[in-house]
């Protein structure tokens, strides 16, 4: 039974990180309506910022970490300016713009490698700590602040986008872009306030999985496909359902090491992506409400 | 108040409208009416860059507005309420109207203008903190309109408003459309039922395979086209 126990707060810790990365994702994809999937680097391109920053250059962890995050949320900003957006006034297509984050996922991970290298690197902050026990489950202090900060920062994403008006200016435009721009919303600034804000929560979970483990250029592809499987669970275009749809994917690709060997893992969640874009594509949140025809 | 002359405009490759001449002076209803496809819901499209404008040109209170971007003209005093999809299903009531009252800076003017629409449609007060996608086809109108009236608009752009309602709150609506002229509220209204839009309306546009067929007062309802195509002999 412990073993269950284990397995589940593994998933918990892993369905933290999937969800800052879908929450974002999905968050982008809501009002822009194409797939972002250089997110995935944003993620690393937030781990690599701290390492310089902290590692390298020895500024203090605190002001790293916070830099890291800012720059990333700009890293986001640019990709957003530099890319996509003159390649939607030419009016390309989502296809079009599927393939543009893929070559920036690609660019991204190559400039990475040019500058720090193609090994593996550490942060080296926290001495690795024994865990706590509970309840028959070891977790460390640090895996525990991984729960806290990604359960906060949801909450604060969700006030952010219930109680602001630029989060229900975000909303109006994820229901109906033309009609957000009739009802006088600025859609090219809601679109760049979706990047930023999004990159810069995917600079957090780089944060707190460099701290958990080693940093390597291509560390974003898996945690994309991770974070777009919940996204895709959560039904896509909603927020609190892409962080839910994360928790279920960290914690069924964690108990699948009950009865798999765990070197199929990732399997895990590939299947589980495969199982929902077949048989519920609108994913469990993306009921239409009749809003359709509203 | 709108001046439009000489307009062609259209989509991508897709050329709908063929030198269009209309008008909507200070305080007019002016209806436009038409079959499927004219070509009515492009030239509203066409004043709120909605629409591919290729030659002609647009005035709003002498100024040319051709060219000025969808989401800069509410601020015009210019508002467009859409055909078909008029709410934001997944907001609330209340952040529906409030979305309207953006461009005021005072909250105290934004709860009065809230007080204002809540007063013409008591329906929306009741549902003020429930999703939009919950209302009914005419409470959605209703809606439509109250966020329109937020921004205190000079002209309204109403693009087959009774779509889709019961007779009696077509009535209702028409009545409010009236309401508003008399709020001194100029509007420009398309409209599949030509008798009602006629009857409203101080001038009539009947629009045809992009281009203005007739144009006349209340006694274009008369004229023997529209007798026999629109009114049904
Ligand atoms: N967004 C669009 N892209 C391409 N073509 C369009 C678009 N909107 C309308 N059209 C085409 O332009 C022509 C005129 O359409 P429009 O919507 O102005 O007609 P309408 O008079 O409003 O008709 P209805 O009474 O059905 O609303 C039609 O042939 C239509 O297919
Ligand atoms: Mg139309």
């Amino acid at each position: 039974m412990a073993i269950i126990g284990q397995l589940f707060v593994n998933g918990l810790i892993a369905g933290s990180i999937y969800a800052l990365v879908a929450s974002g994702f999905s968050l982008i994809y809501a009002t822009n309506r194409f797939l972002h999937l250089a997110h995935g680097t944003t993620v690393a391109v937030g781990a690599y910022l701290l390492f310089a920053l902290f590692s390298v250059l020895g500024i203090p962890f605190f002001v790293s970490a916070l830099v890291a995050i800012i720059l990333t949320g700009l890293f986001g900003l640019l990709m957003n300016r530099a890319i996509y957006s003159p390649l939607r006034k030419r009016k390309a297509s989502n296809i079009v713009l599927l393939i543009a984050s893929l070559a920036l996922l690609s660019l991204t991970e190559n400039i990475i490698m040019l500058i720090a290298g193609p090994g593996v690197k550490s942060i080296g902050w926290l001495p690795t700590k024994t865990g706590i026990h509970i309840g028959g489950a070891i977790i460390t202090p640090l895996q525990i602040a991984i729960i806290v900060i990604s359960v906060v920062l949801m909450i604060l994403l969700y006030l952010f986008m219930k109680k602001t008006k630029l989060g229900r200016d975000m909303r109006a435009v994820a229901d109906n872009k033309e009609l957000a721009s009739i009802a006088g919303i600025n859609p090219i600034r809601i679109s760049d306030y979706s990047f930023m804000i999004g990159s810069a929560i995917a600079g957090v979970a780089g944060i707190l999985i460099g701290l958990e483990q080693n940093l390597f250029p291509t560390m974003g592809v898996m945690l994309i496909i991770k974070g777009f499987t919940g996204a895709v669970i959560g039904g896509m275009t909603s927020v609190p359902g892409a962080v839910v749809g994360s928790y279920i994917v960290g914690v069924i690709e964690n108990l699948g090491i009950l009865w798999l060997p765990s070197g199929y893992k990732d399997a895990i969640a590939f299947a589980l992506l495969f199982v929902f874009i077949l048989w519920k594509p609108t994913g469990l949140f993306g009921f239409n409400k009749g809003v359709k025809d509203a | 108040m709108l001046r439009i002359k000489d307009l062609e405009a259209g989509y991508d490759e897709l050329n709908v409208l063929k030198g269009i001449d209309l008008e909507v002076k200070a305080g007019e209803i002016v209806a436009l009416i038409g079959p499927n496809g004219a070509g009515k819901s492009t030239v509203i499209k066409s004043v709120y860059d909605l629409a591919t404008v290729t030659g002609g040109s647009i005035n709003f209170k002498g100024k040319d507005i051709t060219g000025i971007k969808t989401h800069e003209l509410l601020e015009l005093g210019i508002n467009f309420v859409t055909q078909g999809r008029v709410v934001f299903g997944e907001l609330q009531v209340k952040e529906n109207l409030e979305i309207g009252g953006d461009l005021i800076k005072d909250r105290d003017i934004v709860e009065k203008k809230l007080g204002a629409v809540y007063a013409k449609f008591p329906a929306l007060k009741e549902k003020e903190n429930t999703l939009a996608y919950t209302l009914s086809g005419g409470q959605r109108q209703q809606l439509a309109l109250g966020r329109a009236l937020m921004n205190d608009p000079s002209l309204l752009l109403l693009d087959e408003p009774s779509l889709g309602l019961s007779p009696k709150l077509q009535k209702e609506l028409f009545k409010t459309i009236k309401d508003l002229k008399k709020d001194g509220i100029s509007i420009l209204i398309v409209e599949q039922n030509a008798k009602k839009a006629i009857e409203i309306a101080d001038r009539t546009y009947l629009l045809e395979n992009g281009s203005v067929a007739l144009t006349g007062g209340k006694e274009i309802v008369k004229h023997k086209v529209i007798k026999s195509v629109y009114l049904g002999g």
